[in-house]
């Protein structure tokens, strides 16, 4: 039988294969080979990219290199969205592996946040984790923390070591005895089809009458277009997708929270249509 | 609705419509917008042009957000040149007076960041929102005590608004203390 820490572990080491192919309009000096890569869902493109940087940079003139970005069939890929929320909104149903375009020029800035360091995927990564601290606990346990427990997580995540990392995290997936589960749940959830990129709202992981609440109850309140049926049979025409799964709507919402969240600690929902094979 | 909330949702829309009820009047140009989709519930500056030393105009966009993590409002900002080139963290931090560059350098939350808009989902520049119920609270409390009405949005937005380059008139302050 799983122990729930499995999951904790499961999480963390998900790996997506993935080709990166050059841009066919780059200039380069020589024939580009594509370079396959296995990408960790829990982590960030600009972060776990310098291999495929270097890779391309070597068939290339410094002068016709400008800043990278990722595109995946004409999308720009947002390097600060979680690399596993990118696959499972825009690349779930195609055949693996996935499919991205690297770019050294025409950066799109009226889509894309730029990246200039690593010390901006640092700032974005803590930003996040912060803020969910003040949905979990008023910011408590964060504020609570040395600079040296942020940069523990940091470093955890930037070169993937799961007890470094959960060393920290795992204060801030705590709550008080007297309580059933954090204040608000850390969410954001995702769908290509609408105009604003993600819905985040307050939302309590237990009711007033004490139950705990479920995935499904969260979406019912806050998108229940998701799981609306639709058609003669009642079939949903949409998945829910958490780290390439689609978990149970009964699960409840607080263990979801503290199980399946990324490292930033939020749980980040993608709607995507039913595949039609 | 949450009765604990220090400054709620509802209260947030309260005091953006007696904003707005000013803003109309003197016609400088803000606009309350809503989002077919959800609660949340934008604010918007159309322009405000300024001319800098050079011969370039830049236009900024100012909008007002509610945000319900930290329950404050949050000011995002873009800026660009008239033939559309926007300006890079660089040239916004250049725009930034002198006298309020170290207080933002002294802390990676206070700083200005480069973010998505959460609704429209296009890069905007931020101030961190996180400290922004340190510098409210005594300017709330102290209301209280001198019996002054006070508009929050009114207030935050003339002490965050000058380090990004946005100035509000005089009548701001007028204006709110007449509302009862």
């Amino acid at each position: 039988m799983t122990d729930d820490k499995d999951v904790l572990r499961d999480v963390w080491f998900g790996r997506i294969p993935t080709c990166f192919t050059l841009y066919q309009d780059e200039i380069t000096e020589r024939e580009a080979e594509p370079y396959y890569l296995l990408l960790p869902r829990v982590s960030y493109l600009t972060l776990v990219t310098d291999k495929v940087k270097k890779h391309f940079q070597k068939v290339m003139r410094q002068e016709d290199i400008s800043e990278i970005w990722f595109e995946h069939e004409g999308t720009p890929l947002k390097w600060h969205y979680p690399i596993g929320l990118l696959f499972d909104l825009l690349a779930s149903s195609s055949a693996l592996p996935w499919n991205i375009t690297v770019h050294f020029k025409g950066f799109p800035e009226k889509d894309l946040l730029h990246c200039p360091s690593k010390d901006t995927i640092e700032a974005h990564f803590m930003s996040c984790v912060k803020e969910a601290d003040a949905l979990k606990h008023k910011s408590q346990v964060i504020n609570e923390m040395q600079k040296k427990d942020h940069k523990q997580l940091w470093m955890g995540l930037h070169n993937d070591r799961f007890d470094q990392f959960w060393a920290i995290n795992r204060k801030l997936m705590e709550y008080p005895a007297e309580e059933s589960g954090f204040r608000y749940i850390p969410f954001r959830i995702y769908q290509t089809t609408t105009e604003r990129p993600f819905i985040q709202k307050l939302f309590r992981p237990v009711a007033t009458d004490g139950q705990l609440h479920t995935l499904g109850d969260l979406l019912k309140e806050v998108c229940p277009s998701a799981i609306a049926p639709e058609g003669i049979d009642g079939e949903r025409k949409n998945q829910v997708m958490i780290h390439g799964i689609e978990p149970m709507l009964e699960t409840p919402l607080q263990w979801l929270s503290e199980h399946l969240s990324y490292p930033d600690n939020f749980l980040h929902i993608s709607i995507i249509p039913q595949p039609t094979d | 609705m949450e009765e604990d909330e220090f400054f709620g949702e509802k209260t947030f829309q309260h005091y953006c419509a007696e904003f707005i009820k000013h803003s109309q009047q003197i016609g400088d140009g803000w606009e309350w917008r809503t989002s077919k989709e959800a609660l949340e519930l934008p604010l918007d500056d159309s322009e405000v042009t300024e001319a800098t030393a050079a011969t370039e105009v830049i236009k900024y966009e100012y909008h007002v957000l509610y945000s319900c993590s930290y329950q404050v409002p949050v000011l995002y900002f873009r800026a660009s040149f008239l033939d559309g080139r926007p300006l890079s963290l660089k040239d916004i931090w250049e725009g930034v007076h002198e006298c309020y560059k170290t207080r933002l350098q002294q802390g990676p939350w206070d700083t200005i960041t480069q973010q998505e808009h959460p609704i429209l989902g296009q890069p905007f520049f931020v101030l961190h929102p996180c400290k922004t119920n340190e510098f409210m609270t005594p300017v709330l409390k102290n209301s209280r005590k001198i019996n002054r009405n006070v508009n929050y949005i009114t207030s935050w937005l003339s002490i965050v608004g000058p380090v990004v380059g946005l100035n509000l008139p005089l009548s701001y302050a007028r204006a709110a203390s007449q509302n009862e």
